[in-house]
């Protein structure tokens, strides 16, 4: 059976961030991705759905498979409609948080995805691309 | 994919590719309906076209193995034949453009190189053009319309080729590359739980990752408790590459294993201090024998030299 | 899923069978809490062989573990973190602390019973 293209995990509880990272490697597996990869991709989701989960309460994971120039990649967005991030820049410092968190989570991400893109504002949730690409 | 008439992945291009690349070599409607016209000229005659190809190519020698090879020889004349048909077939879609990238390749396999190619492909153009030149024995400018009409097709034909030899020469050089990394990054087992990794040679971000890689699974494969990293045969050893082997050491610590890190040259760990490259993290031992001594160390093993007291 | 946690002699050992939620590993930490003092265990192996994602919620709660039962007076060894888990720790910047690692369970215990040369390799941040 062929993988779908896209697929929508909803974040609610913490057993959602489970299936979401088990769906992104099962994605990320039909983008062409193997090896450490796949254990680094679900690393980062699991990062960004807990911050869904301790920062917004709920939200969504959209997976899919996407390819530009002949590779493929998977891209991962975290949406949720939370209270948003007043200071981007500052949560994407390494060792910050407001929450219960270490702060580790998002720069954590960033550095174990190719493409990291976060838009948030106060109010406004938040919302975060990131892209790992097949080699 | 080394043997097998596969389409090579250059070559598969999206229907909308293939319009770009007909509207690049301006093949308009009016020159298919004229190439249309051409089919006895190329398909009545398509024997002798493909034999001032490949007798072009045996007679300078320029046909790599092609005639060292029979079965690859067999197949390049029949698909040269098929490309003689399909040439006025007026079906310039995917399928035709999969075909010349089958037949370029073939070529790259039987190693024709560029200058091959093209000397053999001009003897064909000019065995149909000879041909088409007949069709209007009085009429030059008729003729000459004709021909550049198919000249299009024919070019439009080379560009193909050369995507798809370009593609493999690529291909072969990456694939090489992939073979002078595992080659230089052997992990080797001295004893039991004991495991040398001599680097040599530059460390680029790939490399260092994949060595990573090799040496996590290894610990993890051969049970190896001490792990003896030299360096001693990397030149350059910047922030990135030590950074990287800070992470090595972390990782590898998560699992369970001790790296010693040995041959560290005095001036590169001069300039990592400078540089604020936290080294606390590593254990570092000047040099291959103390490394190894203080491995045996570790796995609370003692070398004594067998006869003095 | 819980973690079934068995005794043997003064060793406690939790076996991770499968993927963990959140709530999974903060029962881990109470039971392990718990069984350290009524069976006045001595060391502790947490095994996450089979773990395929070890993030920054995991890696606090292991340590958590680990800090809670040294109060209690028990060593806890963290076995079988795989190559893939530990390179998405490093770059993840997540560490165990001053936590024991070992290879596998084998290894694990050799290094709390202070059989053989015990232990060595096995005390990260030492």
């Amino acid at each position: 059976m062929p993988a779908p293209e896209a697929v929508r995990v909803a974040i609610q509880r913490d057993a959602d961030i489970v299936a979401a990272r088990q769906r992104g490697r099962e994605m990320a597996t039909a983008a062409g991705i193997s090896g450490s990869d796949l254990t680094l991709i679900a690393t980062a989701i699991s990062e960004v759905a807990r911050n869904i989960l301790a920062y917004a309460r709920e939200g969504e994971i959209l997976l899919s498979v996407e390819s530009r120039d002949g590779r493929c990649c998977l891209q991962v967005i975290a949406a949720d409609e939370g209270p948003g991030i007043a200071d981007v820049e500052l949560a994407m410092r390494d060792g910050y948080s407001t929450g219960k968190s270490l702060g580790l989570g998002l720069p954590g991400a960033r550095r174990l995805m190719d493409e990291f893109d976060i838009v948030s504002a106060a109010g406004a949730g938040t919302r975060i691309t990131m892209r790992k690409w097949a080699r | 994919m080394t043997d097998g008439y596969n389409t090579p992945p250059a070559a598969q291009l999206t229907d909308a590719e293939v319009e770009r690349r007909r509207r690049v070599f301006g093949l308009t409607a009016e020159d298919l309906a004229r190439i249309a016209e051409l089919r006895s000229a190329v398909v009545d005659h398509r024997a002798e076209h493909t034999a001032a190809f490949f007798d072009h190519l045996a007679r300078v020698d320029e046909g790599g193995d092609l005639f060292r090879r029979p079965e690859l020889l067999d197949e390049a004349r029949r698909l040269k034949e098929e490309h003689m048909v399909s040439l006025v077939s007026g079906d310039y879609g995917r399928a035709y453009i999969e075909q010349r990238a089958r037949l370029g390749a073939l070529f790259g396999r039987a190693r024709i190189d560029m200058r091959g190619f093209l000397s053999a492909f001009q003897m064909l153009i000019g065995s149909i053009v000879r041909r088409v030149a007949e069709l209007h024995p009085t009429d030059t400018v008729a003729a000459m319309d004709r021909v550049v009409s198919i000249r299009k097709l024919l070019f439009l034909d080379i560009s193909i080729i050369q995507d798809v030899m370009i593609a493999e020469r690529e291909q072969m050089i990456l694939n090489q590359q992939e073979a002078i990394r595992e080659l230089s990054t052997p992990t080797l087992q001295l004893r039991d739980r004991l495991l040398i990794l001599p680097i040599i040679g530059l460390l680029d971000s790939f490399r260092a990752k994949q060595l990573t890689e090799n040496l996590l699974r290894s610990i993890r494969d051969r049970r190896a408790k001490v792990v003896v990293m030299d360096i001693t045969g990397v030149a350059t050893v910047d922030s990135k590459v030590a950074n990287h082997l800070i992470q090595t050491v972390a990782a590898a610590r998560l699992m369970g294993a001790q790296v010693i890190i040995t041959g560290l040259a005095a001036e590169v760990a001069q300039s990592l201090v400078t540089l604020g490259v936290d080294l606390t993290d590593l254990n570092t031992v000047g040099d291959l024998q103390g490394g190894l001594e203080e491995a045996e160390r570790l796995l609370g093993l003692e070398t004594r030299r067998i006869g003095s007291a | 899923m819980a973690v079934p946690i068995l005794k043997q002699g003064p060793v406690l050992i939790a076996t991770v069978q499968d993927a963990l939620t959140d709530r999974d590993l903060i029962q881990l930490r109470d039971d392990i809490a718990a069984r350290v003092g009524i069976l006045r265990s001595t060391g502790v192996v947490i095994d996450v062989t089979l773990l395929d994602v070890l993030d920054s919620f995991a890696c606090r709660t292991l340590r958590g573990i680990a800090e809670t039962a040294r109060l209690r007076g028990a060593r806890t060894v963290v076995a079988g973190i795989q190559p893939d888990v530990a390179m998405s720790m490093v770059q993840l910047g997540l560490t165990l602390g001053a936590t024991a690692t070992a290879l596998d369970l084998e290894e694990a215990l050799e290094a709390l019973m202070g059989v053989g040369e015990g232990g060595i390799g096995a005390y990260a941040g030492s």
